[in-house]
């Protein structure tokens, strides 16, 4: 058990105190049982989306009409995705990708993840540190499709990502793309 | 001082009986594995010390550890009907206000909101009404306890992930008029996974 040694010898009465540490243990342990106990071990996250609502234009400001920006419009099909980049009305590049078949809970596509890393990386239009806009990307799917899907294709659509500097300067990884639905 | 006559030894009675203390069990018997034994020589000490040391400094490990992922806030209340879909590319949750949609309703922080199957019988997207009161009611309140912070806009959804698109999509635009256009979608963690 623990000791102190506080000297003593030369015919004096030793002063050497033993510690009972028994105590000790059980209070450790008792605290060790309570965090245990009342830990949440079921981590919940979230996925971001954007409604892309425009807020009422600013009267003290004169309106410059801007260049469109290329967005990515993303169709979940049957047995395929469409990844459609449009300037405006204007289709930039069209190319397709299969919708491998899921079975169970678990559903992921890692190759629509890996093609739309290399749409981004030739078509992107925010791809400096120092811009801290996202490209768009537009979710078109059919109404019977189950949120399980959806959120495959989002978590696809989000795992690309790119050093972005923020505000207080520090760089940090962020998703490229900012997502929303198509309204129709 | 003795005197100069014989001196006088004092009998003790009980000399034969009282010994000094020292070693004397089974001494008598005149076998030396006995001696050694008795005595404590060549075998070891069948009583062993514990260092606890370690064991201390492992409990104390343990519950530093557990106090830094401890959270008082406790669990975030899920809707016990709802099976969230799992990603990998997430974020932490935020304090925000939750939207539960299940298979038969829509509920705001536990409060019902709309039917579920109510926009899957009209079959194309639509504002539901109720929880677009409710929605703006919060917005309002946050606005009137914070009157001089700029509103996040933030909800949450927690959505099962066999509910059709139709009926997320509604309560996305729903929340989004309702002045939430940063809306986020609740997850579970799904482990990363190494890449083929």
């Amino acid at each position: 058990m623990g000791g102190v040694d506080v000297g003593g010898g030369d015919g004096k009465k030793a002063m050497n105190a033993e510690i009972n540490m028994i105590p000790f243990i059980d209070l450790l342990l008792v605290i060790v049982a309570f965090l245990l106990i009342t830990a949440v071990w079921v981590s919940f996250s979230r996925i971001n989306a954007n409604a892309q609502v425009p807020g009422p234009p600013d009267p003290n400001k004169e309106i410059t009409p801007e260049t469109p920006q290329k967005v990515l419009h993303l169709y979940i099909r049957e047995s395929e995705f469409g990844l459609i980049w449009k300037q405006g009305s204007t289709t930039v590049s069209e190319s397709t990708i299969d919708r491998p078949e899921q079975k169970g809970d678990e559903i992921m596509y890692p190759d629509l993840a890996v093609k739309l890393g290399e749409e981004w990386k030739q078509h992107g239009g925010h791809q400096d540190v120092s811009d801290r806009k996202l490209d768009q990307a537009i979710l078109h799917s059919d109404n019977g499709l189950k949120f399980g899907e959806i959120v495959a294709v989002l978590d696809a659509l989000y795992s690309t990502k790119r050093e972005m500097a923020l505000k207080d300067g520090k760089r940090e990884k962020q998703p490229v793309f900012n997502m929303t639905f198509s309204v129709r | 001082m003795s005197g100069g006559g014989p001196s006088l030894k004092k009998h003790d009675p009980h000399a034969h009986a009282i010994r000094v203390a020292k070693p004397r069990l089974m001494r008598s018997v005149p076998l030396r594995f006995v001696y050694n034994r008795v005595a404590g020589h060549g075998g070891r000490d069948p009583n062993a010390s514990l260092n606890l040391t370690a064991f201390i400094d492992f409990l104390l490990v343990t519950v530093i550890f557990l106090l830094m992922s401890f959270s008082s806030s406790g669990e975030i209340g899920v809707d016990k009907h709802i099976k969230l879909p799992k990603a990998q590319n997430v974020e932490d949750v935020i304090e925000a206000p939750m939207v539960a949609v299940n298979g038969n309703q829509v509920l705001v922080d536990g409060n019902p909101a709309g039917s579920t199957r109510d926009i899957e019988e009209v079959g194309r997207m639509q504002k539901v009404d109720k929880l677009f009161e409710m929605l703006k009611r919060k917005r309002e309140t946050w606005r009137s306890f914070h009157p001089n912070k700029n509103f996040p806009g933030v909800c949450i959804l927690q959505v099962d992930r066999d509910v059709p698109a139709l009926v997320v999509k509604s309560v996305f635009q729903t929340a989004a008029f309702a002045g939430y256009p940063n809306v986020s979608f609740m997850v579970q963690k799904r482990a990363k996974v190494s890449a083929k």
